[in-house]
């Protein structure tokens, strides 16, 4: 079908980088070392600036060498990858086991108008080889597309060209930033960077700016804790901008395209057959908003094949049903969901309090006597926000199975709403403690599977009859008998 | 949802496990004999406290090696039916878990050193989920199983 293909040559840049990234680790700290040891003379700089060459010499030199020996082709029914300059690698993968051709454009390649192509493997299978090409510019990627996909799509006179279904507006992506949630994780990124700091800074150094900024704790805590919650803030939403910047779904066929990212534009393939769940997620910051964001489990899909991919990452909820009626149709139900029995909202509120109990009754006399402190005695004020919480998890709990489609919605701080269709679901599974067993109750289980692994849609604390019977109705043997 | 499974697993699987029980409990019994030791060499503890922390991993292991092995074989069930494999198993958290046939991937049959001696296997199968297991069985039961399972999960992808 085709010849022996080179990479763009920024291949060999971004292979001369990728050399240097791998090489500096090694190189930094003797290098570090000696300046210091030997201190800044004539002598030790001239020394460190001709490593400095040497190294870079190599490294481009290695990425000349390495993308000669780059070649790739289609030929029959495979793509055949030629990679290695002393080692020589050959890959073959059948082209009906590719799954997608995914594009990412990183920093290095953006300017110069290439991509890296990854070709995904189906099969879930961590044997199967994938395949990178670092560099190709836009008709190559194109060329490169048809040839694969073209050996799978044979209906070619049917195809359009991919149909933009929703594009996040500037408004709507800053939104997302803002409601994210994410302070806690940028929160911890900026202590750790707080810790560095101080491990970088003479230590009297940060006791006299803690001194001069604020005369008492009472004001360094007043002052510091909302300056470090804006911050985090600002953090979270400059991530979401990193990532979602430009976030179109398209879909054509039975394909969805997802291109995002600020620095590094990211074009990523799901196909509708490979999607086992969606999981609607409506934020603490977004529910009161009426907003959420969506998410798909998919198998054995992409690199980072554990985690789910974000399908829209901010979308008001009552438009929904209507954005999956077109995007992902299988997963477009919105029943009335079945509540919990009355009964289970006692073992809901003792789970989200147990905590606080133990720490009420043992630790706050214990922390008394022992430390000298105060603190436990706060812990009995938490118990009421605790059950709090835990009624609403209550609350928020429900399932339903409708059109061989099972919906549980639960809370885990944020309210979540999961469909998976009969067939995708690998077990099902009713578990029961004693205390459950007494109240009649237990807790349900289905799996899906989700990149390499297994995702869960649990229900807990439903009625044990009903958990049973959930379990049988969606078995193997059900969908025969009801028809 | 049916009734519960009806096969057992193999008997022998009550001493096997007592055995693993016991090594298990082993380095937590040494560590606490060494606390109590030294609780009495240089703390200033009475020597009340070092007997107590002893007889405390004493009676853990009692329970673990005597009391736990034969409830957890009691409550083990398992059945391969011809569209799904049922398993039941737990002593607190009793689980019920229905694997459907036309999802199983692959299944194979596993033998640690210590099964080999009490000729025990334990049979893996895997759906795109993960792993599912049936512990313990004696090894031509277990490789009876496997082969059915391999053979009924064929059957239900050319259905």
């Amino acid at each position: 079908m085709s010849s022996e293909k080179h990479l763009h040559p920024v291949g060999m840049l971004v292979g001369a980088i990728s050399t240097l990234r791998r090489w500096i680790s090694g190189l930094v700290l003797p290098g570090v070392f000696l300046l210091v040891s030997q201190g800044f003379s004539l002598w030790t700089v001239t020394l460190f600036l001709l490593g400095v060459i040497v190294v870079a010499v190599l490294a481009a030199l290695w990425g000349f060498l390495s993308w000669r020996a780059t070649t790739y082709a289609v030929t029959g029914n495979s793509f055949r990858l030629r990679q290695g300059v002393f080692q020589k690698s050959e890959r073959t993968i059948p082209l009906d086991h590719v799954q997608s051709v995914d594009t990412v454009q990183g920093i290095i390649q953006r300017p110069f108008g290439v991509y890296e192509v990854r070709i995904e493997t189906a099969g879930g299978g961590v044997s199967d080889p994938d395949a990178s090409l670092s560099a190709l510019d836009r008709d190559a990627v194109q060329t490169l597309r048809r040839e694969i996909e073209g050996s799978q799509i044979e209906r070619s006179e049917e195809r359009m060209g991919p149909t933009i279904l929703r594009r996040l507006s500037t408004r709507e992506l800053l939104v997302a930033g803002a409601t994210s949630g994410q302070i806690g994780v940028a929160f911890s990124v900026l202590a750790i960077g707080f810790q560095f700091l101080d491990n970088f800074f003479p230590e009297d150094f940060v006791r006299r700016l803690a001194e001069t900024l604020a005369p008492n704790w009472l004001m360094v805590v007043l002052i510091l804790v909302p300056v470090g919650l804006l911050l985090a803030w600002l953090l979270a939403i400059g991530g979401t901008v990193l990532a979602y910047t430009g976030f179109t779904l398209s879909r054509e066929g039975d394909f969805l395209y997802i291109k995002r990212g600020l620095l590094e534009r990211r074009e990523a393939t799901i196909p509708l057959a490979r999607i086992q769940a969606v999981r609607i997620s409506e934020g603490l910051l977004r529910q009161p908003f009426g907003l959420c964001s969506l998410r798909v489990e998919s198998a054995g899909y992409g690199e980072d094949a554990g985690v789910s991919a974000t399908l829209f990452p901010l979308l008001p909820r009552d438009e929904v049903g209507e954005f999956l009626a077109v995007a992902a149709p299988e997963f477009a139900v919105a029943p009335t969901l079945k509540p919990l029995p009355r009964r289970s909202l006692r073992r809901y509120v003792f789970r989200a309090t147990f905590v606080y109990l133990i720490i009420a009754f043992a630790a706050a006399p214990l922390s008394l006597l022992v430390l000298q402190s105060a603190l436990g005695l706060l812990a009995p004020f938490l118990i009421l926000p605790a059950a709090a919480y835990g009624w609403l998890c209550y609350r928020d709990a429900g399932w339903a199975l409708e059109e061989d489609r099972l919906v549980v919605r639960y809370r885990s701080l944020g309210r979540k709403t999961a469909v998976a269709p009969r067939r995708r679901l690998q077990s099902r599974g009713v578990t029961r403690n004693p205390f459950q067993r007494r109240a009649r109750l237990a807790t349900f289980l289905a799996e899906v599977a989700s990149g390499s692994g297994g995702s869960a849609l649990r229900i807990r604390d439903l009625d044990a009859g009903a958990a049973e019977t959930l379990a049988g109705d969606l078995g193997p043997g059900a969908h025969l008998e009801r028809a | 949802m049916k009734g519960g499974p009806a096969e057992r697993l193999d008997p022998r699987a009550i001493t096997l496990w007592r055995i693993t029980g016991a090594l298990n409990m082993l380095p937590l019994l040494v560590g606490a004999c060494f606390a109590a030791l030294g609780l009495l060499r240089f703390g200033d503890g009475s020597v009340l406290f070092g007997v107590l922390l002893v007889l405390a991993v004493v009676v853990l292991a009692g329970v673990v090696v005597g009391v736990v092995p034969g409830m957890r074989w009691r409550r083990w069930r398992y059945e391969i039916r011809s569209d799904e494999v049922d398993l039941q198993r737990g002593i607190f958290w009793i689980s019920r878990t229905l694997v459907p046939l036309a999802r199983i991937q692959h299944v194979d049959t596993r033998q640690g050193p210590l099964q080999r001696r009490f000729g025990l296997s334990t049979v893996v199968f895997y759906t795109a989920a993960g792993p599912n297991q049936i512990p313990e069985l004696s090894t031509p039961i277990a490789a009876e199983a496997r082969d059915r399972i391999a053979e009924l999960t064929r059957e239900q992808d050319e259905l």
